[in-house]
């Protein structure tokens, strides 16, 4: 089935199968998201996306397009949940964008700075994180994971590993290797799979590569995330 | 020379008097004195009051993430401490700085050019001038830049475009003028575009006439009252710094010399890799910097001064002909045998340094290698890595060791103005003996105890002086902690006094 | 003729890039200066400290001083801004919340290389350390936030020249920056 929706009043095409998201995208339209990747599964966990669809709220990137939809996107409202599960993220973890290698090049950080993020809003929580170094290419920084499964999905359906899961719920929450010692060393993992390379924070790595693009040629220097993003295949989030 | 007004013999029953803050050096600083019934000076402190832990907190961190991180040291000088740690890694990947591809080490040495050409100007008009102008106890109101701006605007706004100019040359080379990116283990990540070069040549030949104008400036101001001058806050020391191989004047790569006050060199040419046998450094219960000495003459007479004095003491040229003529005239009216030991002839010597970056700047950007050619080098790793720089406050030490999985283990810092510690508390006893002891309490003391500090150019000296008045209450204190005299300087320049209370 | 706007500034657990930062604004501090009087800050004389306008906040909380230092500017200032990184959310001296303030201690003043006299520094002169370090937000109210680390000159002179003229600030995209 395909036909036409309408997203902030404006009417744009579908295809079959597409989810709202990914129509809105192909149409030009950025719906801000962390969690979702084109030619992913969708996973619908960081709520970034949420819009409302014919009055209801739901995640844009696990809703399929239909017919006459009304979605609506760029409120104030919806933006301002989106600024506040961002700063959420910041908070919950340990994002040190000064000195982090990543800095230009996250899309957490492109998010933030799409939704004009001037402080963190809440409490910190400085949780006690562990960097596992032990592979001898690719580096794992817990302190920067947003549990946005991607390489979860990585691994599992596009690699064929399996090397990552989630465990654990609410503060517990964390990235677990698939590997007896539960190492990065121990694992299937190799530096040209995509959940090496999927990662939309400075969490997973490759070793020894940072700094190397000039500021003013990173990503997020050049074009806000709200355009990178309508790239084709969504290009700049490799 | 002061060291007896280090600790008093019998601090019970001494009055406590405070300068707090005398300036941000390291953070936060103040100054304590004690004195007897006769306002006697028995004791005479600078403390540094915070601490920020960063040798334990970046273990755990990948190395290529140093010279990023630790840049956060400083905000004055952060392109030293991002170089300082570029050396060092350039080591755990197996570069010593012999290796580093020649259009790498040329980008480095233009960004520190930048860094210490703005830092001395900072320092300089920003901070200094309106002392060095107006006189050290002129009207209050008058010491600030702005008010430098508004009477002698010719000199001031050249102070501002100097800085300026060195903070374009740091943006240029390192995309940011304050904690930019640019060393990588082993190079530099990008090169200079032709359009960014052509835009530094347009004013250097005028950045180098208003550096020539600053060295006339310091030489009238210092001869305007020489023995005043020379003899204010001033202490005799050793003096270390790098030199290039051929003894030349060096800021970015050479070996450690070191000259006794009589001006004998204690040694030359030493191998900064090995500064863990030179220098070990004294830890006292007062305040949270350490006191850095030289291992060989031991912790009494070891301690040592750096930065521009120690630098033009040491060297024995320099290798641009403006700022040799410089330093040549410098050395003919200054050193009576030898060294120059003037605390405030630090400044001249700093303005010297300001014109050989500008002569240097000049000759690097006409130089093809910035603008192409390798800019990485690779070799096999190691696991410690040491790297020493002359940052605008002199000789800064980096050191790490890394684990088989490239993390930190390890690391010590010894920065510029810990060097300068014991410098420092030296001229604040001589300023406190000579200028306060036995006299009451009065405004000139005030400033006179922060002129001795802030010839050294403590690293955060700027902040409060260069965007206002230099806050200060003094306080004296009886016996039983009362005070029994204030003396407060305001924001607007003007003094209160009273009692407490 | 009404006084001039009346700005105040510190640095608490920064590095003073702020500050740096702030006078990149190069030769625009002649026409800042008119229309700006620099306060001193109030940490030294709090009780003779008049009422600002504008207090700016460098750096983190790390001790006791910053609190009284903080809290004194909060008092004194009708606005006050949380100035890069650190004031925002600690930054990287931040990244001590992760080893005790022990550790870190021993480390700089035991453990380390070339150490002598080995003592942890304590005396009445010095402040306390806390046991973490703070974003200011967490202690006081902050009116703004001005983020980078540290935020550009262009980020200082777009944001004073909105609250100097009394209009809300706002940062187009190409300033607002974390690092």
């Amino acid at each position: 089935m395909s036909g036409t929706l309408t997203i902030d009043g404006k009417t744009i095409p579908f295809a079959a199968g597409q989810s709202v998201i990914e129509a809105a995208r192909c149409a030009g339209i950025y719906i801000p998201h962390l969690c979702h990747k084109p030619g992913y599964a969708p996973h619908g966990s960081c709520k970034l996306c949420t819009v409302f669809v014919n009055g209801r709220k739901t995640s844009a990137c696990t809703y399929p397009a239909a017919a006459d939809q009304n979605v609506v996107s760029d409120t104030p409202e919806l933006q301002q949940d989106r600024l506040r599960l961002t700063q959420m993220l910041f908070v919950e973890g340990n994002h040190f964008c000064p000195s982090c290698e990543k800095s230009g090049n996250c899309q957490l950080q492109g998010v933030a700075y799409h939704l004009r993020m001037l402080d963190n809003h809440y409490p910190h929580f400085y949780p006690q994180r562990q960097v596992d170094a032990s592979h001898p290419d690719i580096l794992l920084d817990h302190n920067r994971c947003i549990f946005c499964n991607l390489c979860v999905r990585a691994s599992r359906d596009h690699d064929g590993k399996n090397v990552f899961a989630i465990a654990g719920r609410g503060i517990n929450k964390r990235l677990i290797v698939n590997s007896a010692s539960g190492q990065l060393k121990d694992s299937d993992i190799s530096i040209d799979d995509q959940a090496t390379q999927v990662c939309p924070t400075g969490a997973i790595l490759v070793k020894r590569t940072g700094y190397q693009v000039p500021i003013g040629e990173r990503w997020y220097d050049r074009q806000p995330i709200s355009e990178l993003a309508l790239g084709k295949e969504d290009s700049h989030e490799r | 020379m002061y060291e007896h007004l280090e600790t008093a013999a019998n601090p019970a029953g001494l009055k406590r008097v405070v300068v707090d803050p005398v300036s941000r050096v390291e953070g936060h600083g103040k100054v304590t004195l004690l004195l007897d019934a006769e306002n006697r000076v028995q004791q005479a402190r600078l403390h540094i009051v915070e601490f920020r832990g960063f040798e334990k907190f970046i273990q755990g961190r990948p190395y290529w993430e140093l010279p990023v991180l630790v840049q956060r040291l400083c905000g004055i000088c952060p392109v030293s401490h991002h170089l300082a740690a570029a050396k060092a890694i350039d080591q755990l990947v197996g570069i010593d700085p012999a290796d580093l591809p020649p259009a790498a080490d040329k980008l480095r040495r233009l960004l520190h050019f930048g860094q210490v050409l703005q830092s001395h100007a900072l320092h300089f008009f920003y901070l200094s001038s309106p002392d060095l102008l107006f006189g050290f106890d002129s009207e209050i109101g008058k010491r600030s830049v702005v008010a430098v701006l508004a009477d002698y605007p010719d000199i001031g706004l050249q102070g501002v475009k100097l800085r300026k100019y060195g903070q374009e040359v740091i943006r240029m080379v390192s995309g940011k003028r304050v904690h930019g990116t640019g060393a990588i283990p082993g190079g530099m990540n990008k090169a200079l575009s032709r359009e960014e070069r052509d835009y530094l040549l347009q004013d250097i030949g005028q950045i180098v006439d208003w550096a020539q104008a600053a060295v006339a400036l310091i030489k009238r101001v210092h001869g305007a009252d020489r023995a005043f001058n020379d003899a204010f806050a001033t202490i005799r020391s050793n003096y270390l710094s790098l030199v290039k191989a051929d003894g030349a004047l060096e800021l970015y790569h050479g070996g450690i010399r070191a000259k006794n006050a009589d001006g004998a060199t204690l040694f030359d040419h030493y191998d900064y890799c090995a500064y863990p046998e030179l220098i070990r450094e004294e830890v006292r219960s007062w305040t949270y910097m350490k006191f850095p000495y030289l291992t060989a003459l031991g912790k009494a007479d070891g301690w040592y001064r750096v930065g521009p004095l120690a630098r033009i003491n040491n060297c024995d040229f320099i290798d641009t002909p403006l700022a040799e003529a410089a330093r040549v005239e410098f050395k003919q009216q200054l050193a009576d045998q030898g060294l120059v030991h003037s605390t405030l002839a630090f400044h001249w010597a700093r303005m010297i340094e300001l014109l050989h970056c500008a002569e240097s700047i000049q000759a690097l950007l006409h130089d093809p290698d910035l603008l192409s050619g390798e800019l990485v080098a690779q070799g096999s790793k190691r696991y410690e890595g040491i790297g020493v720089i002359e940052a605008p406050r002199g000789t800064l030490f980096h050191h790490y060791q890394i684990d088989d999985n490239d993390i930190v283990t390890k690391a010590n810092l010894i920065v510029s103005t810990t060097s300068n510690n014991t410098g420092m508390n030296e001229s604040v006893r001589q300023v406190a003996a000579a200028y306060l002891s036995g006299r009451e309490l009065t405004e000139p003391l005030l400033n006179q105890l922060e002129v001795a500090i802030r010839a050294y150019d403590p690293c955060l000296s700027c902040a409060t002086h260069a965007v206002g008045k230099m806050p200060l209450q003094v306080e004296l204190v009886d016996a039983a902690g009362q005070v029994v005299d204030r003396l407060t300087r305001h924001g607007n320049g003007e003094f209160a006094r009273g009692d407490a209370g | 003729m009404s006084a001039k706007i009346k700005i105040a500034t510190t640095s608490l657990a920064g590095c003073f890039g702020c500050h740096m930062s702030f006078l990149d604004i190069d030769e625009r501090i002649t026409e800042l200066a008119e229309v700006v009087e620099f306060d001193r800050s109030p940490l030294t004389d709090i009780e003779h400290c008049g009422p600002c306008d504008i207090g700016l906040i460098e750096g983190g909380v790390c001790n006791s001083e910053n609190v009284h230092v903080l809290r004194e500017f909060r008092k004194n200032c009708k606005t006050l801004v949380a100035v890069g990184a650190c004031a925002i959310n600690g930054g990287l001296p931040a990244l001590r919340n992760f080893v005790s303030v022990e550790e870190c201690l021993l480390e700089a003043y035991r453990d380390g290389i070339g150490i002598d006299n080995p003592q942890i520094p304590s005396d009445p002169e010095l402040p306390l350390l806390l046991d973490k370090v703070h974003p200011i937000h967490e202690i006081v109210k902050v009116d703004y936030f001005m983020p980078g680390c540290p935020p550009s000159a262009d980020v200082f002179w777009t944001f004073l020249s909105a609250l100097i003229a009394g209009r809300e600030p706002k940062l187009p995209y190409e300033l607002v920056h974390y690092d």
